[in-house]
């Protein structure tokens, strides 16, 4: 009998430490995991894949901040990876008052990678050639539906107070016509907020990058068309890692990949703990 | 006379708004694109106000103190400080001002930046992951003490989460390839329809207390004054 209660009523603390043991032995020693690639994170890189260098780029919205960086972060990164891999031009901003830190801090990472390897002045990634940082605009909602019809009237500068319309890549991308899709990051329903205001209104492609959490939010606009791909969770991330580096012979870092290992072990360990809960309940309630 | 103007200036532009999106014309768009300038000014409003309202908030606490004040000098301070940094110093360390010192620690010189970005990196950032981490571990153990398969519903739920949470991650793809397919099935199938209705219902709600409030028939929106 004493046995079955303490499956009902093992200490916080002990949960706790099997959590966290189930997070950090994994990442003191990594094992890999092959990943199998899921149909919507598949959808939106075929997007990316169909966009021509030539007449359109890509906008990446880094919606997040730093407490939902360990999932959404890796998503960006491999965005980047991958539209630097096909020479897109990328547009960044944020919507988050807390993301200009993060999206610039990826920026800095990808451009390094690259440059790291580039022979010529054509290979190297360089500012306000291949990407242009928005940064955060005041407010959000007008500048969404302003740059429908002119991106420089939104964001007369950018996160470096150069003027945007003055940077070279500007001169190709003026609104959402040469804009082939628009991926939101998000940990919140900001990418809804781009259907609604950017697809339903202007015609222009929307994907998402969201938490495992809010993820769920996201599949009637799947469904319905009105977002045309969307990478989900750490496990999405770790997807899109694999996608873009077997297709580009990438290198660099791929930290979502790596924490699959710890996703993994943790999902399992929560789900040993509800089943340990269980045997206890029924248990104790046959005795009763 | 308070109260007629504000109902009136919201009828004439809420029906303004609706109508510009059923009427592509120029001047329409010209309208609506300066309507856009003067929220950017009313947001600008708002921050000020909102920043008054925290500061005033903390001085409070400190004045009459209120449990938990000494926290509130952190938050003021915080304010004063990355506001200097901020208008001074820049984002990146391009302001006006010098954003790093260097001291000489023997034959060593150590470089300390204090930008906006250093800040993020260096504080914002491993505060702000620290606390979503914290969730997972709250989350195991309130799974562990409350996910009971007391009822039939309960139970469809428990089976639901079971097969989500390892279909989810790639484990679950060498327990069964099929594994994720059945997780991505559960997503796109029962997840959908009850996300769509509640969609719908969210979407009736917006509209109907949007009308209410075109017309004049909500006016909580103009405060409980005289």
């Amino acid at each position: 009998m004493k046995f079955w209660e303490y499956l009902l009523r093992i200490d916080r603390r002990i949960v706790f430490l099997l959590v966290g043991l189930s997070v950090l032995i994994p990442l003191l020693f990594p094992f890999r995991i092959k990943t199998n690639v899921m149909p919507y994170t598949q959808k939106l890189f075929d997007v990316i894949e169909t966009i021509d260098p030539e007449n359109q780029g890509i906008l990446i919205s880094a919606d997040y901040d730093p407490q939902t960086m360990p999932e959404l972060h890796p998503m960006f990164i491999a965005l980047l990876r991958h539209a630097f891999a096909r020479r897109i031009p990328v547009l960044v901003m944020t919507s988050y008052i807390q993301g200009p830190g993060l999206a610039q801090q990826g920026l800095n990472q990808v451009t390094e990678e690259f440059n790291a390897r580039a022979q010529t002045n054509q290979d190297s990634i360089l500012y306000g050639r291949d990407y242009v940082f928005l940064g955060y605009p005041p407010l959000w909602l007008a500048a969404v539906l302003r740059m429908g019809s002119d991106i420089s009237q939104a964001f007369p500068a950018d996160y470096y107070k150069n003027r945007t319309a003055s940077l070279e890549m500007m001169k190709k991308i003026k609104n959402y016509n040469d804009i082939g899709v628009i991926i939101s990051i998000a940990g919140s329903a900001i990418p809804q907020s781009w259907v609604i205001y950017a697809n339903t209104r202007f015609g222009v492609r929307v994907g998402s990058g969201a938490t495992a959490v809010t993820a769920p939010d996201f599949y009637p606009f799947l469904q319905t068309g009105q977002m045309c791909g969307m990478i989900a969770g750490l496990k999405g991330a770790s997807e899109y890692e694999y996608l873009v580096s077997t297709k580009y012979n990438l290198t660099g870092a791929t930290p979502a990949t790596r924490g699959m290992g710890s996703q993994s072990i943790a999902h399992l360990m929560i789900l040993l703990l509800v089943i340990i809960g269980n045997i206890g309940y029924f248990a104790t309630r046959r005795k009763k | 006379m308070q109260r007629t103007i504000p109902l009136m200036i919201v009828l004439i532009i809420g029906i303004a708004m609706l109508v510009q999106f059923f009427i592509p014309h120029r001047i329409s768009k010209d309208i609506y694109m300066n309507f856009l300038d003067w929220l950017g000014i009313i947001a600008s409003f708002a921050l000020v106000l909102g920043l008054g309202s925290l500061i005033n908030h903390h001085i409070d606490k400190i004045r009459r103190k209120k449990e938990h004040w000494q926290y509130s000098w952190v938050t003021l301070i915080s304010i004063v400080v990355v506001a200097i940094i901020g208008l001074f110093g820049g984002m990146e360390g391009k302001g006006p001002l010098p954003v790093q010192f260097r001291l000489p620690i023997g034959d060593k010189i150590l470089v300390v930046k204090y930008s906006i970005q250093t800040i993020y990196d260096n504080v914002m950032t491993p505060l702000g992951a620290t606390m979503f981490a914290l969730l997972a571990f709250f989350m195991a153990s309130a799974a562990y003490r409350a996910f009971r398969a007391r009822t039939l519903e309960a139970t469809l739920l428990l089976v639901a989460a079971f097969i989500v949470m390892v279909g989810v991650v790639p484990l679950g793809y060498y327990i069964s390839p099929k594994l994720p397919y059945l997780a991505q099935w559960i997503m796109d199938v029962p997840n959908t329809a009850s996300k769509r209705g509640i969609l719908f219902g969210v979407g009736l709600g917006v509209a109907a207390t949007s009308l209410k409030i075109i017309l004049g028939i909500e006016r909580n929106w103009l405060g409980g004054g005289k």
